[in-house]
């Protein structure tokens, strides 16, 4: 994953400093893979950190179900750890029995080494491999977000019906407000899905325990 | 072309702070329920963003290239192959798309 991110990276003309220092300070998937794309075409600073900012929102919620969920809340473990919540080590503990904040640490820790590394691996391959072979690094990280979507959107109609709306949006977008249309379709087809999908599609089922953890605490 | 330190700088912040406000404040926090329905739905909605079209532009001379691979990766994840093997059998469906493309 980390060596598709870096092959975008590079051809974005990011350095390779650059490439593993983003892994290593943002260390947020998707919203690397958008921010270098955006500096490949050349968006604004404030456009970039925003889009960002929204695209990372979702570790707010997801660390909120972690620091629920952990038996022992500890302000020192707590700041240390709240830096390495990505999608896979989140889904990994929330739908873990173990509640322990050392068990989510150790998780964090290898999720976030096999990125930084696979970072690392990327920019210094990516000289030897040819030409083919890094093209077709490129899709790795798409295949990856179509592989999340599809079992989402195979699941439920609506929720496949929201990602065509908002890819359709996107595309409409573009060429009224360029960089900020990724941003603004983003917000915009959540905002509607508030309305239009089902509460059980994402407030239950993708991992019980932190949706539980959650409704008892708010209500 | 923006400054690179910068938009680290930025995305580290931007990043960094929404995840530790739940760390150090989570018996504080009350979510409305609207609020937290729409932050689950943020990371659909941004894949679905992310891969259209951005998916198109994996090679920029070949635009078919990356539609192949989506539908490549869409039918291996309905077959419900793990990720790991889909991206995989993904990148190497593709060496082989281009390893053909020159004979056309």
């Amino acid at each position: 994953m980390g060596i598709g991110y870096a092959a975008l990276a590079i051809k974005a003309g990011v350095s390779p400093m650059q490439t593993i220092a983003m892994s290593i300070f943002v260390y947020a998937g998707a919203g690397q893979i958008i921010a270098v794309s955006m500096i490949g075409q050349g968006a604004t600073l404030l456009a970039i950190v925003l889009t960002n900012f929204v695209v990372n929102l979702r570790y707010f919620v997801m660390n909120l179900c972690v620091y629920n969920k952990v038996s022992e809340n500890s302000l020192l473990t707590n700041i240390l750890s709240a830096h390495f919540t990505v999608d896979e080590s989140f889904a990994i503990f929330s739908l873990m029995e173990e509640s322990s904040i050392w068990i989510y640490i150790g998780i964090s820790l290898i999720a976030y080494l096999s990125w930084v590394l696979g970072a690392a691996i990327g920019v210094m391959v990516l000289n030897i491999l040819p030409v083919i072979v890094t093209n077709s690094f490129n899709i790795s990280l798409y295949a990856l977000f179509v592989a999340i979507l599809i079992p989402a959107v195979k699941h439920d109609k609506k929720l496949g019906l929201l990602v065509v709306f908002t890819g359709i949006l996107n595309i409409i977008l573009k060429p009224f407000v360029s960089n900020w249309s990724l941003i603004l379709s983003t917000i915009i087809a959540a905002a509607v899905g508030v309305y239009y999908i089902d509460d059980e599609t994402v407030m239950g089922s993708s991992s019980n325990s932190k949706d539980e953890d959650i409704k008892t605490r708010s209500y | 072309m923006v400054d690179v330190n910068l938009v680290i700088l930025g995305c580290a912040l931007v990043t960094f702070i929404p995840r530790l406000i739940p760390a150090v404040s989570v018996d504080k926090l009350n979510l409305n329920y609207k609020f937290e329905k729409f932050l689950n739905l943020i990371p659909y909605t941004a894949l679905a963003a992310l891969i259209c079209p951005g998916v198109l532009t994996v090679d920029t001379n070949l635009w078919y290239i990356g539609l192949i691979g989506a539908v490549v990766a869409g039918s291996l994840a309905w077959k419900k192959v793990p990720l790991g093997a889909i991206v995989i059998l993904t990148v190497v469906v593709l060496i082989c798309v281009y390893s053909i493309v020159p004979f056309f």
